[in-house]
């Protein structure tokens, strides 16, 4: 699977509202309409400190390249990962922190 | 000053006018209605021909800062090398002799009730109705760090203007180092004239097809996808190979910020991208006379009656071309100078006695020239429904996809119809 | 590479998607498909109308990416927060679309992803919320390929 890409901020306060994007380049094929053999994520999820704060179930009806935008309460220390798993069980992830002050 | 006689003194005029019915414009005018435009583009100066021509009652006066018209359609074709720019350049001297009175100033701001309107000199106009033809704004730094300063290294060449923007544009092409990389930032909907990038693109490619052939075009999207996409894509492929790489929203293509300095743009999710040369064209919104004068929504853009294209927010002030919300209609020359027409007879209904059109039909043809001899199309006819203004089923639709070997003719007698239309419109708006 | 909290607000507002008008859900006819998807998720619960604002386009230019906002009106608060939001598709060869899982670490209940539309049809957003009652609404987007898109 691909690099990730995300972005959030570089600092925040604490309790303050951060925005939080995510990309991950894939195809998201559904083995529906094409005799591709179908390659699906089946979950993304976004975890703050250790927690998960945001989760998404993918279906057929999914796009490809799956995006999210969502808004999170930053906490200390702003620890955040991000996971997306392979219907295969195979999965990429990515770190990044914020600054909390 | 008050150029415009007050309503109090028409009844002198009238008397005084008889003298004078030989005399062409102004004078015979003045007993019957103030007809004032604001904007000499492909709306506004419509809308002025059309009124002297069938209302040679109503004194007609246009308002336009820039003494001659740069026209946005075709401007890419000086990319492409196939134009200059005294080709798509037209004077105001057809209206003059026509008798509108074109006055060559900046409209500041609008006075709705007082029915007036204050100009850049100081000089105040008087109207009867007004028709708004302001064109765009561009919204600098909508894309961070895209300023009217940035516009100097990475030019929008999104309005006509002096022609200044779609003149650095090319000087900067034909200055492309060997094999450099040509970045273009294209926006979300709604913006004006909606295959437009896309010609540009094409454009580009042609110019470097000769010139640069190992250059590469990188063009970033806020967009999924985009007028006339299978044809644009098509030919990239049969004539460019793989000069031309369009990356969409979903890829990380929604340019959020410009570094002109270090000639950088920077994608949604961060991405760094060089680029030798930008073009950028940023989001819109209607022009700010229209917006300060309170007349557009939320969205920047005018919403307006669609049957009159008076706008919701004041009485006797019509707005067409692209300021306005005319979904589904695109932003297009093609729209603003058929809504035109609509517009005026709208606004003299009154004053002319003669009905405004209870079902007006609009034309719209985007045409593009995606190479050499080679034009596409995408066309429609719209009217009024009970949503407002509907594409009429089955009035258009897109140029024949198919290989260029057995395309080529379509593809070359399209290329000859853009011109033909460009001619025709050019002349209905200024001969 | 980081942005500016300027150029979040800024990008917002220069993206500004049509706000699509609600459809009642009631006054949809669903498949039996559709329906069964429907009747797992709800679980025998009935949905109130509202509380549901969906930012789509009116026209997508391409059905294979179909922007979608979803804001549920919710304080987002440990004891009255949105725990679920089902995007149910009423005429894909399939129901289902994806379902997000929200927490209270989310200050407000809204999402962005893109979605896929084989065709021009209703799709429908069930919100679950944490007092085990759920909400819904409807919105309909048309896709065209290729038009002169304004």
């Amino acid at each position: 699977m691909s690099t990730p890409r995300i972005r959030l901020p570089e600092s925040a306060s604490e309790g303050e509202e951060i925005e939080i994007r995510t990309l991950l380049t894939h195809p998201m094929i559904t083995g529906v309409s094409s005799d591709d053999p179908r390659d699906m994520l089946t979950r993304f999820e976004a975890r703050m400190n250790g927690e998960t704060v945001f989760a998404y179930d993918f279906a057929n009806g999914s796009a490809a390249n799956p995006t999210f935008i969502f808004f999170v309460r930053a906490a200390a220390p702003g620890e955040f990962s991000f996971t997306w798993t392979h219907e295969d069980g195979q999965s990429v992830s990515a770190e990044e922190s914020v600054r909390i002050s | 000053m008050t150029r415009f006689l007050t309503r109090r003194q028409f009844g002198t005029l009238v008397s005084a006018s008889a003298a004078t019915l030989a005399m062409p414009g102004i004078l015979r005018a003045e007993n019957t209605g103030r007809l004032l435009i604001i904007g000499g583009g492909f709306g506004g100066a419509s809308a002025a021909r059309f009124a002297r021509i069938n209302y040679p009652d109503v004194s007609v006066t246009l308002v336009e800062p820039q003494t001659s018209f740069v026209t946005c359609p075709y401007g890419n074709l000086i990319l492409g090398g196939k134009r200059a720019l005294s080709d798509i350049t037209h004077s105001y001297d057809g209206l003059r002799a026509r008798g509108v009175d074109v006055i060559h100033d900046r409209a500041q701001e609008i006075d709705a009730d007082g029915h007036r309107v204050t100009l850049a000199s100081g000089d105040v106009l008087d109207y009867d109705k007004l028709i708004l033809s302001p064109g765009i704004g561009l919204r600098w730094n909508a894309i961070e760090g895209y300023d009217e300063a940035a516009s100097e290294v990475f030019p929008h060449a999104w309005w006509g203007g002096d022609g200044s923007q779609i003149s650095l544009l090319r000087a900067q092409l034909e200055a492309l180092p060997e094999g450099g990389v040509v970045g273009l930032a294209i926006p979300d909907n709604p913006f004006r004239c909606p295959p437009g990038p896309y010609e540009r693109i094409s454009m580009i490619a042609h110019h470097l097809k000769q010139a640069n052939p190992t250059a590469k075009i990188l063009a970033f999207d806020a967009k999924e996808g985009f007028a006339k996409q299978g044809l644009f894509e098509n030919a990239w492929a049969e004539l460019y190979g793989d000069m031309i790489e369009w990356i969409p929203a979903s890829g990380d293509g929604r340019i959020m910020r410009v570094d002109p300095g270090n000639k950088l743009f920077i994608s949604e999710f961060g991405e760094e991208h060089s680029v030798d040369m930008g073009n950028v064209i940023p989001p819109q919104y209607a022009a700010s006379i229209a917006r300060d004068a309170g007349l557009a929504n939320d969205s920047g853009w005018v919403p307006v009656d669609p049957r009159t294209f008076e706008a919701e927010a004041a009485s006797d002030i019509h707005v067409i071309g692209d300021a306005n919300i005319g979904t589904p209609m695109p932003k297009s020359g093609y729209i603003a100078n058929s809504t035109a027409k609509t517009a005026v007879t709208a606004a003299l209904a009154e004053m002319s006695g003669r009905p405004a059109w209870d079902d007006p039909v609009y034309f719209n043809t985007c045409y593009s020239h995606a190479g050499e001899d080679y034009g596409i199309s995408v066309a429609a006819t719209f009217r009024l429904s009970e949503d407002g203004i509907a594409a009429t089923p089955d009035s258009g639709g897109v140029s024949l996809q198919g290989d260029l070997s057995e395309m080529a003719r379509t593809r070359r007698l399209e290329a000859r119809y853009a011109d033909a239309w460009y001619d025709s419109i050019t002349d209905d708006m200024f001969s | 590479m980081r942005f500016s909290r300027r150029s979040f607000v800024s990008g917002a507002a220069a993206s500004a998607a049509l706000v699509i008008l609600p459809i009642r859900v009631a006054a949809l006819d669903l498949s039996d498909d559709v329906a069964a998807h429907v009747n797992d998720i709800l679980g025998g619960r009935d949905p109130r109308e509202g509380g549901i604002e969906l930012d789509a386009p009116a026209v997508a230019e391409n059905g294979a990416q179909v922007p979608l906002t979803i804001r549920v009106d919710s304080p987002m608060s440990e004891h009255d927060h949105v725990t679920a939001i089902h995007i149910i598709a009423t005429a894909n060869p399939a129901p289902g679309i994806g379902s997000f899982h929200l927490t209270p670490h989310l200050t407000r209940a809204e999402v962005f992803t893109r979605i896929r539309l084989a065709e021009e049809q209703e799709y429908l957003v069930l919100a679950e919320l944490s007092d085990g009652s759920v909400l819904q609404a409807a919105a309909r987007t048309a896709v065209t390929q290729g038009g002169c898109v304004t």
